[in-house]
């Protein structure tokens, strides 16, 4: 840490979930940030830097994990009052805490900034959302709660352009003058009851809730309408999926194919062409054409989630789920491995009942993640004619919702037969906090997909690269002896790999170059695409063969069926090792990770094996 | 072999290396780091040359050194699954 750094005041965001704290941060930060984790843990670390225009002073900002309560219910709230408390190994104290509490839910939010009070340090109570407030005939007597609170009291509106103005010169006029608060609670004292008795004083609401939150949720929280409403959303998403990234994937696909025709030109022929050529930009190319797709499902993923839709959404599946052996708290967990099953996996921590914990850890794989969109999305743009189905619907588009759907409808199948083989069937219930709906910030969405984005640019230049490259090496060596007959590919390591284990997958309608790109694809299922794309640049008769897209390549060479069978394949199979890694770490227990990766591999073999050999019966093969 | 096909030779074997690495770290934090305390610990044993315990330490995984002796708690394995 530079001196510099040392000098730099510290300051902790801290609040309940869905009291705009993130939306805040970005206000105050704008793109200056950097996206971590805590240290030995896996809950997500956001620090950025505010400049002060009018003292010039520089801030570290820190956005602490959403909590309810500093006594630690879960993970994320434990390492919040860790570093609020300055006992989080290898963070630094801060030195001024901003609690941001919510002017339209108060009664909630209040208890939380009482608690943070108690902690004695110098503080500053942000009433965020103030617009929303006012709207709904909210009044809050600012002056009032600071005198009551003993510690500033500033209104922002995250989401408006200078709407922290009045944050910022506060937090200039605390750090000349930090003091610690000048009210603490009385010895014994009940936060409810203090936190009622600030509201009959400094606040006076017309309803505890919003009349357009009541409007909405008697539609979207109905037990037909609102199941109606989330199943035309889901599909509405997909459809998008694949209307809009059309013209983009275009011009990846165009550029990259231009980039290889470059490379391949101005590099001498020899082992070097081949490696970049075949190997690098046709492997990356095929995988890097997917992000346009993986950004518009994130988009909308962002979007539900600002809006504040998504915990409606678990109330609503919460039967559902129940009668499947899962509970509604399941859906966050399951939501979030359609990003990736290991922060699903792990923001199962929150479902405080351990046998539902443990049935959705086990059925998080089977939510499709983002590295199978781009072998979705290639096998659909193979085998799917793009023609419009009833008028207004994009056949592809309604292809892969089918594929989210099978994943969903297993995960549910397979829970409900783990609820019938335990002893334990009872149910628990699911108390969860409704925020107000609002309309998202392009800005916070902006940022989240620059996030995704990132994370996924990191991946092709890692991981995917890195797998890339030593699939080529493992295609290209050893050279075929010279008295070699057939193709050189089959006496390279993978070919001879790839030819043992088609043994044991030609019942699937896998061929060897398939099964070659199986391997890779346990590190990250996306490489399979680009373990495709370098075997077949690699097996064409010539130049211009190697560089054409991988798609027309394997809808010419593959049949239906086997695109089918392959489909299935990567809908169960438990083909990503972190996962894998996640379950035993969570779980403790190298059986439950045996029972995953067992389950998976034969739900798996099995489908595909049945779609196979009914898809060749009906003429496909 | 004519130099530029033995140069060509040359980077490919460097970038299949790296790539190998940056799989093992990736994919198998654990197992690689205990190979590099396996590795580390001969290297520096009392009585070593200088540049012996240099490459030991070098080779020691990040976080495992405490006073140029292995025994470090920090785990300096991978960096997350993204």
């Amino acid at each position: 840490m530079s001196a510099a750094d040392a000098s730099t005041l510290r300051l902790a965001l801290v609040g309940n979930p869905n009291c705009g704290k993130t939306a805040l941060f970005n206000q105050l930060t704008g793109s200056r940030q950097k996206v971590a984790n805590y240290a030995g843990v896996t809950v997500e670390r956001k620090e950025g830097r505010l400049h002060s225009a009018a003292s010039g002073r520089q801030y570290a900002v820190l956005d602490l994990p959403g909590a309810y309560s500093l006594h630690a219910a879960s993970l994320d709230e434990a390492v919040t009052r860790d570093v609020c408390r300055g006992f989080y190994p290898g963070e630094t104290a801060p030195d001024v805490l901003v609690c941001v509490v919510d002017a339209t839910n108060l009664r909630l939010h209040l208890r939380f900034a009482l608690e943070v009070r108690e902690l004695g340090k110098p503080m500053i109570l942000a009433v965020n959302m103030m617009d929303a407030a006012q709207r709904r005939g909210i009044v809050i007597d600012l002056a009032a709660l600071e005198r009551e609170l003993g510690v500033p009291v500033v209104e922002t509106v995250a989401v408006k352009h200078n709407g922290a103005r009045a944050l910022i010169e506060q937090i200039d006029r605390t750090a000349a003058h930090p003091h610690a608060p000048t009210a603490r609670l009385a010895e014994g004292a009940d936060l409810h009851a203090e936190t009622r008795r600030l509201l009959s004083l400094a606040v006076s609401m017309p309803t505890r809730t919003a009349k357009v939150d009541d409007a909405l949720d008697r539609w979207l929280l109905h037990p037909v309408f609102g199941l109606l409403a989330l199943a035309v959303v889901m599909f509405l998403i997909f459809q998008a999926v694949y209307a809009w990234a059309t013209p983009l994937m275009d011009l990846i696909e165009a550029g990259t194919g231009a980039l290889g025709e470059w490379a391949g030109g101005v590099l001498p022929e020899g082992p070097l062409n081949s490696l970049l050529v075949e190997g690098i930009i046709a492997g990356l190319g095929g995988v890097i054409v997917f992000l346009p797709q993986i950004l518009i499902l994130f988009a909308f993923i962002l979007a539900l989630e600002e809006s504040g839709y998504l915990p409606r959404a678990a109330f609503l599946l919460d039967r559902m789920m129940a009668s499947a052996g899962l509970s509604g708290r399941s859906f966050i967990p399951l939501l979030s491995s359609f990003a990736c099953a290991i922060p699903g996996i792990m923001a199962t921590r929150s479902i405080q009942d351990p046998r539902d914990r443990l049935a959705t850890i086990l059925v998080a794989p089977l939510m499709t993640c983002s590295a199978r969109l781009p072998v979705y999305a290639l096998l659909i743009g193979a085998f799917i004619p793009q023609k419009t189905v009833w008028g207004i619907f994009n056949q592809q588009g309604l292809v892969l919702f089918g594929l989210y759907a099978a994943g969903i409808l297993s995960a549910l199948i397979v829970s409900w037969v783990m609820k019938k083989w335990r002893r334990d069937k009872s149910e628990h219930a699911l108390l969860l906090e409704l925020p107000s709906y609002r309309i998202p910030h392009p800005r916070d969405l902006l940022i989240g997909l620059w996030e995704r984005a990132m994370i996924f640019l990191k991946r092709v230049g890692g991981i995917i690269l890195a797998l890339t490259i030593l699939l080529w090496f493992l295609l290209n060596f050893p050279a075929p002896p010279p008295d070699a007959v057939g193709p050189a590919l089959d006496y390279s390591f993978a070919g001879r790999i790839g030819h043992a284990m088609a043994v044991f997958f030609s019942p699937l309608g896998f061929n060897w170059q398939i099964c070659i790109a199986l391997i890779p694809g346990l590190a990250a299922r996306e490489v399979a695409v680009s373990s495709l794309a370098t075997i077949y640049a690699l097996s064409a008769a010539d130049d211009d063969a190697a560089i054409q897209a991988l798609t027309p390549v394997i809808s010419d060479g593959w049949s239906l069926a086997t695109a089918l069978s392959l489909l299935v394949w990567f809908i169960y199979a438990p083909m990503c090792i972190s996962t894998l890694a996640t379950i035993k770490r969570e779980t403790g227990s190298w059986k439950q990770m045996g029972f995953a990766t067992f389950y998976l591999f034969a739900l798996a073999y099995l489908a595909s094996l049945v779609t196979y050999q009914v898809a060749s019966a009906l003429g496909a093969g | 072999m004519d130099l530029s096909l033995a140069l060509q030779y040359a980077v490919i074997a460097i970038a299949v290396v790296i790539s190998a690495w940056v799989v093992m770290k990736k994919q198998f934090p654990g197992p690689l780091r205990k190979a590099r305390i396996a590795l580390a610990l001969p290297l520096l044993r009392e009585g070593k040359a200088d540049w012996q315990r240099a490459l030991g330490q070098w080779i020691a995984p990040a976080g495992s050194l405490v006073n140029g002796r292995i025994g470090g708690k920090d785990c300096g394995g991978c960096d997350g699954c993204g």
